[in-house]
């Protein structure tokens, strides 16, 4: 592709111009410079950096055949590593879909004092590193600690070392995810809509589900699938506050971690394409049903 | 500098955006490339300016070869259909932009450059605005800013992409009589795109019609709209009438008989006559064979809907004319026709 | 893919229209909840890192800050930061000239395999490094003979840092440069600039805080990434340990107040990031990407 480039480039300079016309036209010619140069920057820096070592994982776990590969992803502690990620990852994610449309509603539709700094706090889970979120939400829910050690004594439930430790964290983690899909949406909704379905004599409860509801939805589909995915991934926030018991706290990632402990590098890679290969899928599927959702509302 | 285009043809994937265009611009005349949106007129423009490169053709600049220079060695001063001002820079370091980013030994001194940019400013009446940023500024003022700094490289050509396509209609008319004197006063050779048939007509030395990627004429603006050579020049050029008829031994005949029209020959058959609505005469008549079927007064003047055996014509006058002949609508007249292209169907 | 360039923040309250609005307890009952969520989820532990770090005194804060190992973390942790952000500044920028500035065939997949990293779990980012460069990996045997040590060691930092930081500054730059155009671009070629007067005198102006913004978030995760370089870092102390990783071995060890004091650090580098970048969304909303929608 990169000599393909430069060789449209050379072309552009020439005015004997009828040489172009019956070379496969890869690039619409432009009077800008730096074409190839930038191109083939991109395309090595990409190769180099995102590829080749993508690359390298599928050709890890590919070394194992197709009978060691599903074997090194089904043992029990896979699988169970599989259900803790993926199911608490929806459950983080389907918290945040109703709090972060919450969050985001508010912020939209209402005025309160400290607006702004509520609105920018949001982003804290972006921005504060994941490793510092972990012990902080390790010290805050452990049995000693200031949320924990109420919820034990008054309901006796634990949350550190427990699946719901987990799931709080992957929610901490993906929260803004939904906010920032939601709130744009919400705010260029015109409100012409609603007023006429007031007019009409539909109560606010049925302008929302009709017309509020549907229009969100896409934005909310997509902010609970960035978040879901953003939780079957994440390591750092988890791995303090989550106990790591195997097969009952531990996570994919970690498992991969351990795996290369042990120097079972085709084992970890085989987790490894697994998991990006069930994250695909189910990208996959959440995006036809957005696309579904959004014609349907289009029409 | 004369302008020579020779064959220039060039293609978007399947669109021809330009088909083989033969194009003459003489030296210091103002002309005007006129057409609708996907004639090839900003392609042609942009070619001249070397923006773009074409797949077949030569073009002369002041007689030497230019397709293979970079903009940057054309001398060309081009100004931009949204104007490209540089949004970051002030209308003063805008204008200077040309002149600063001159190799060291051709760059003028600072001193020479703040001249040069305050005569220009001058020139387009924004000096009190030299430190103003684009965004602080009006349409017709960043339009100006846009003149001035092509200016500034003192280009041999001018070269303006919808000049005024991005003003409403008063700052328009305003710009457009203050752009003819300023061509007036520099006589810099310059091409401007334009679909506005109104602007070409009244700023242009010469209008070039444009269609499909081809020429369709090219003339002085009496010319162009007093006797278009085809077809669509008639359509595109002002209001028409577009009349079905058949032309028998040098007379097209209309609805059926109800009119005749003297050709000047050469069409034979099934054809189409073309005629404007000022050439369109109306006389009351208490049998004649047409309908007044409404009368709207614009301004000064009058548009008359015809109806004419089933035919709805449409002929125009001013008001004192109108009130000489006295018709209301629902009147019966007869109508002659003064002027009249026929073309084959 | 994180969301964190789409945010909205600048934009004013549209006008309350009274058909449109609900009753007032209903107001209050909903901002109530969305705001005790946020104090719970999202404040707390931000005030809870501070209330450790700082509850054995402000003394033991220093010490733990001061003391060699930590002072090495930050040092190790300013200079893969150092390395990671130009190198993604650099590709972001040329990134977005040629995908913004030209049209070509494969685009859309291009724009798609930038994006790539942010769907990566941090974890895989390190793994496929240890796969390619660790002893056992596709060039170890190689690498060992040469000399070279990348995996367990600074190089690897920076490549598992680059990788999960790639895609922040051209995902904010490719779409503020297909929305500016290529006009002023054209317009300074055909006044007589050169490609790079015109890069640098006309580009740059326009980019540079849609660059600061994405600059600055790839600052942020590059310095707190964990996940990733955990994998490649070999844990070992004062030598290839960055913050977070000095952290976890800290708070392991049952070390919480060093452990909460350097985590402290790291907190208010994420509160500088989000005061920095909510300012320059309030100030330059209009000159970046991510304020778009």
């Amino acid at each position: 592709m990169v000599a393909a480039g430069s060789g449209a480039v050379a072309a552009g300079r020439e005015s004997a111009v009828t040489v172009r016309a019956s070379l496969p036209l890869f690039r619409k010619p432009s009077v800008l410079p730096g074409f190839g140069l930038t191109l083939g920057f991109t395309l090595s820096y990409l190769g180099f950096i995102v590829l080749l070592p993508l690359a390298a994982l599928i050709l890890k776990s590919s070394g194992l055949g197709w009978s060691g590969f599903w074997a090194a992803v089904t043992t029990p502690r896979v699988l169970a590593a599989f259900q803790v990620s993926f199911g608490l990852s929806l459950a983080a994610a389907l918290t945040n879909a109703i709090f972060g449309f919450l969050v985001a509603w508010v912020l939209v539709r209402y005025d309160f004092p400290g607006k702004r700094l509520v609105d920018a706090l949001v982003d804290l889970p972006f921005a504060l590193p994941t490793a510092v979120a972990g012990i902080a939400l390790s010290a805050l829910y452990a049995p000693n600690g200031w949320i924990g050690r109420p919820l034990d004594e008054l309901f006796g439930l634990k949350v550190a070392f427990t699946p719901l430790g987990i799931a709080i964290a992957l929610t901490f983690i993906g929260l803004p995810f939904v906010v920032r899909t939601v709130q744009p949406i919400l705010q260029d909704l015109p409100p012409e809509e609603e007023e006429a379905a007031a007019s009409l004599g539909a109560s606010r409860l049925q302008a929302f589900s009709g017309i509020i509801l549907p229009a969100i939805l896409p934005a909310l589909v997509t902010g609970f699938a960035l978040s879901f995915a953003r939780g079957v991934g994440e390591y750092g926030s988890v791995i303090f506050i989550a106990g790591n018991m195997p097969g009952l706290t531990e996570i994919l990632p970690l498992l991969i971690v351990i795996k290369l402990e042990q120097y079972d590098y085709a084992g970890a890679a085989a987790v490894g394409t697994a998991m990006l290969g069930v994250s695909f899928v189910m990208l996959l599927i959440l995006n036809l049903l957005q696309q579904w959702m959004r014609s349907r509302h289009a029409r | 500098m004369a302008i020579q285009v020779s064959g220039i043809t060039k293609r978007f994937n399947d669109f021809t955006a330009l088909d083989s265009v033969d194009l003459e611009v003489r030296s210091g005349e103002l002309l005007a490339l006129l057409g609708p949106s996907g004639s090839g007129k900003t392609t042609l423009l942009r070619i001249m300016a070397g923006l773009e490169s074409p797949d077949a053709g030569g073009l002369l600049l002041n007689g030497e070869e230019a397709l293979g220079l970079k903009p940057r060695d054309r001398q060309v001063g081009f100004v931009f259909q949204h104007y490209a001002l540089f949004r970051h820079m002030s209308v003063f370091e805008n204008v200077a932009f040309g002149l600063k980013v001159r190799p060291r030994g051709q760059r003028p001194s600072s001193a020479e450059i703040r001249r040069r940019v305050a005569e220009l400013l001058e020139l387009v009446q924004l000096s009190p605005f030299a430190g103003r940023y684009p965004a602080q500024l009006s349409g017709g003022q960043r339009q100006r800013v846009a003149l001035a700094r092509a200016l500034a490289i003192e280009p041999k050509v001018l070269l303006l992409d919808e000049p005024f396509g991005a003003l409403d209609a008063k700052v328009r008319k305003e710009l457009r009589r203050w752009l003819r004197k300023l061509h007036d006063d520099i006589h810099i050779t310059s091409v401007f795109v334009t679909h506005d048939q109104e602007e070409a007509l009244e700023l242009a030395d010469r209008v070039v019609v444009m269609n499909q990627g081809r020429i369709e004429q090219i003339g002085t603006p009496a010319e162009v709209y007093d006797h278009p050579a085809s077809a669509f020049v008639y359509e595109f050029l002002g209001q028409v009438n577009r009349l079905d008829c058949t032309v028998e031994g040098g007379i097209a005949h209309v609805g059926g008989g109800a009119l005749a029209i003297a050709t000047d020959g050469g069409v034979q058959g099934p054809a189409v006559a073309y005629v404007r609505p000022h050439d369109l005469g109306v006389t009351p008549a208490a049998g004649g064979p047409a309908r007044i079927s409404g009368i709207h007064v614009v301004g000064p003047d009058a548009r008359i809907d015809i109806d004419l055996a089933g035919l709805a014509l449409e002929a125009e006058m001013d008001r004192e004319r109108l009130a000489t002949l006295g018709i209301v609508a629902g009147d019966r007249c007869s109508v002659h026709i003064d002027r009249a292209r026929v073309f084959a169907r | 893919m994180p969301a964190d360039t789409v945010t909205g923040t600048s934009v004013p309250m549209p006008p309350v229209r009274s058909a449109l609005s609900e009753p007032g307890w209903v107001r209050i009952l909903l901002i109530g909840g969305a705001l005790l969520f946020l104090a719970l989820f999202l404040l707390l532990p931000l005030v809870a890192v501070f209330a450790e770090a700082l509850h054995r005194g402000f003394d033991a804060y220093w010490t733990a800050l001061t003391e060699p190992d930590a002072v090495a973390a930050i040092e190790l942790t300013l200079i893969v930061a150092a390395i990671s952000v130009p190198a993604n500044l650099l590709f972001g920028v040329a990134a977005s000239w040629c995908v913004a500035k030209f049209d070509f065939r494969g685009k859309n997949l291009l724009i798609t395999l930038i994006d790539l990293p942010f769907s990566v779990s941090p974890v895989i980012s390190g793994l496929i490094y240890v796969l390619l460069f660790g002893l056992n990996g596709l060039f170890g045997t190689y690498l060992r003979d040469m000399g070279i040590q990348i995996i367990f060691a600074v190089p690897g930092l920076v490549l598992a840092t680059i990788f999960v930081t790639f895609p922040f500054v051209a995902r904010e730059l490719i779409p503020l440069m297909q929305e500016q155009g290529s006009d002023e671009e054209e317009a300074a070629l055909v006044l007589g600039a050169s490609g790079w007067q015109t890069f640098w005198r006309v580009t740059i102006p326009n980019i540079k805080w849609g660059l600061l913004y994405g600059v600055l978030l790839c600052n942020a995760r590059a310095m707190g990434e964990f996940g990733a370089v955990s994998v490649v870092s070999g844990h070992i102390r004062g030598e290839t340990n960055t913050m977070p990783l000095h952290v976890e071995i800290l708070y392991n060890e049952y070390n919480f107040v060093a452990a909460f004091a350097v985590a402290s650090l790291l907190a208010m580098l994420a509160l500088v990031t989000l005061v920095v970048k909510t300012a320059l969304e309030w100030r330059f909303g209009d000159e970046l990407a991510a304020t778009r929608h």
